[in-house]
């Protein structure tokens, strides 16, 4: 697996998991552009990339913001070259506040579908059309095992990760034949800055986890609800987008893989 | 690489897709059993991958019989001292003779599920308790698209392989407390002998695609169904089983993954 001279985009590359995933892709020899709406800590992860590959950039993307993604493609392609692998991984689990409430507001659910999904169909797009003029390319996109079956908590996070399933399977079919591969990855539970901000919202909003502090309703959803009895962690998702990315993968597109010790099984 | 000092048994690796598993597995430095029937193929494969410099070994076995796949667990720790990878690959499509035959006889039902189904479960049965023991193990199956989705015309073979990837399930559940993965691909369309008895079934059975040599049969299908317009390839599959049976996907169990170009979506 050797990634040299591509070169790689990672959305909410700053922090967690995607933070992970430039590290491995650089790891492997690939130029990553980090682009996140924070600025401080994209630049600090693409100093550690550089350390790893030699050569990274930063664009302060929004993803939602239509002219940030056409500028960020112009960006990277300036900086690093034309893409050849696209990770959609920036997402939210809520609108200002969400950690503390015990419903989902109509905010909650706009923004949701906002950045998880419309962002990630805006990306896309912007970057398609290099992909087609190359006849290849690939994307990953960071979904969750929340999309894959209805849960007592964030249905407006869960429905906006059963919509990245969905428009990864309506994407692929459309990308196929231009050669570019399409698939999901569905991670379970992560100890990254999302979950602690998930870990408030479970303690606020469900009696069996009341009281606890965030890393405690963590371990113990991973002691109810994980087969292997274990956390996941970024590098494991970091290590399967490894595997998408690669030319092992080059026949598998419009798939959702479930990275979550047997959360779900599919 | 990946499996260095690492042991697999594949099971039908003598041809088509298990051969696939078993080269690629060598290729990352794994000692490599073929399991199988068939001893003149299976000594050829290991004559292939002791010339690419790993460790092969024949063990002539029916996947049927416990008895015989106990053999092939015990075999493999004389000749390797130890099991690290079981591939449960061997499969049919029917009895033989089905390829003459337009409605399934009860043998063919008989003969899908015996080593489609039962191979998976005695293989795993043979070996769960040594890595159990000994705290590490990886277990992959291969099912098959077809068992994705119930279609006409080859209900024996579909329904044996929507069975593979549920009883996947089962023992993954089963031994992710100890730490062991188990998981399944399901291949879309490979040229490999299986594929072109099928063709001949199709053929003798008067579906439309009489005429047709069974590789024109084998083509025209796959640019029906397939998205990313070419077969795929038993690299493809032992791409796919390298990943899974590796310590990158060690967070990876009770899942099935699509090497299909795109046939179907999960
Ligand atoms: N942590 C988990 O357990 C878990 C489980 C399943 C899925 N996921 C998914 O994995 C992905 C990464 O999650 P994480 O846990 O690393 O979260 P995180 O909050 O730690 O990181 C998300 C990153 O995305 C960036 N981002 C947010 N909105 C953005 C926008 N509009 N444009 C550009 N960048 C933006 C953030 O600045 C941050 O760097 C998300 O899509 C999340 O839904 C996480
Ligand atoms: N070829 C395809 O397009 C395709 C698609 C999906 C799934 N599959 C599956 O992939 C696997 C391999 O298929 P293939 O196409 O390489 O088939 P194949 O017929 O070319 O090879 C199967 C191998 O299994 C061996 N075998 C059969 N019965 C056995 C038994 N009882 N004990 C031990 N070995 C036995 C055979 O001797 C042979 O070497 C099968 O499980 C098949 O159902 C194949």
């Amino acid at each position: 697996m050797n990634f040299k001279g591509q070169v790689a985009v990672v959305t909410g590359g700053a922090t967690g998991i995607g933070r992970a995933i430039a590290l491995k892709l650089a790891d492997k020899g690939a130029s990553v552009m980090i682009a996140d709406i924070n600025e401080e800590a994209a630049a600090q992860t693409a100093a550690e990339v550089k350390e790893v590959s030699g050569k990274s950039a930063v664009f302060v993307t929004d993803v939602t913001d239509l002219e940030a993604c056409n500028g960020l493609v112009e960006a990277t392609t300036e900086l690093l070259g034309a893409v050849d692998i696209l990770v959609n991984n920036a997402g939210i689990a809520g609108s200002a506040g969400w950690q503390t409430r015990s419903y989902s507001t109509e905010e909650d659910w706009k923004q949701t579908y906002q950045v998880n999904v419309i962002g990630m169909s805006n990306i896309t797009a912007a970057f398609q059309p290099q992909m087609i003029k190359k006849r290849s390319g690939r994307i990953v996109n960071i979904a969750s095992i929340a999309g894959r079956e209805g849960r007592p908590s964030l249905p407006h996070y869960s429905a906006s990760k059963a919509a990245v399933i969905s428009l990864t399977q309506s994407i692929a079919l459309e990308l196929a034949r231009f050669n570019i591969t399409m698939n999901a990855i569905c991670p379970g539970l992560l100890w990254t800055p999302m979950w602690e901000q998930i870990g408030d919202r479970y303690a606020y909003d469900m009696p069996a986890y009341e009281g606890m502090n965030p890393r405690e309703v963590f371990d113990a959803m991973i002691a109810e609800k994980i087969p292997m009895q274990k956390e996941q962690t970024p590098e494991d998702i970091a290590d399967t987008v490894a595997f998408f990315v690669s030319d092992d993968a080059k026949n598998i597109t419009g798939q959702a893989l479930n990275v979550d010790g047997g959360f779900f099984m599919r | 690489m990946d499996f260095e000092d690492k042991t697999a048994i594949v099971t039908g690796g003598a041809k088509g897709i298990g051969r696939g598993i078993a080269l690629e597995l060598a290729r990352r430095g794994s000692n490599v059993v073929i399991a199988d029937l068939d001893e003149e193929a299976a000594r050829e494969v290991v004559a292939e991958i002791k010339s690419g410099g790993s460790q092969s070994y024949y063990c002539e076995t029916d996947v049927t019989q416990q008895w015989s796949t106990d053999d092939m667990i015990e075999v493999t720790i004389e000749e390797f001292g130890h099991v690290d990878v079981l591939v449960n690959n061997a499969g049919v499509g029917g009895a033989s003779g089905f390829t003459t035959r337009k409605t399934p006889s009860v043998e063919d039902w008989q003969a899908t599920f015996d080593v489609n189904v039962y191979g998976i479960v005695n293989g795993t049965q043979s070996v769960e308790s040594y890595m159990v023991e000994r705290g590490y193990g990886k277990i992959v199956n291969i099912a098959s698209v077809a068992g994705r989705g119930g279609r006409p015309g080859f209900a024996t073979y579909a329904a044996s392989k929507a069975a593979a990837i549920n009883v996947s399930q089962a023992w993954a559940f089963k031994l992710a407390p100890h730490g062991i993965n188990v998981n399944t691909v399901c291949p879309g369309l490979i040229w490999t002998p299986l594929w072109e008895s099928i063709a001949e079934r199709r053929k003798s059975t008067g579906q439309p695609s009489t005429g047709l040599t069974p590789r024109q049969i084998f083509q025209q299908t796959v640019s029906e169904l397939v998205p990313l317009g070419r077969e795929q390839t038993a690299d493809d599959v032992g791409n796919a089983v390298a990943f899974l049976a590796s310590d990158r996907a060690s967070s990876i169990t009770g899942q099935a993954l699509n090497v299909d170009g795109g046939i179907r979506q999960n």
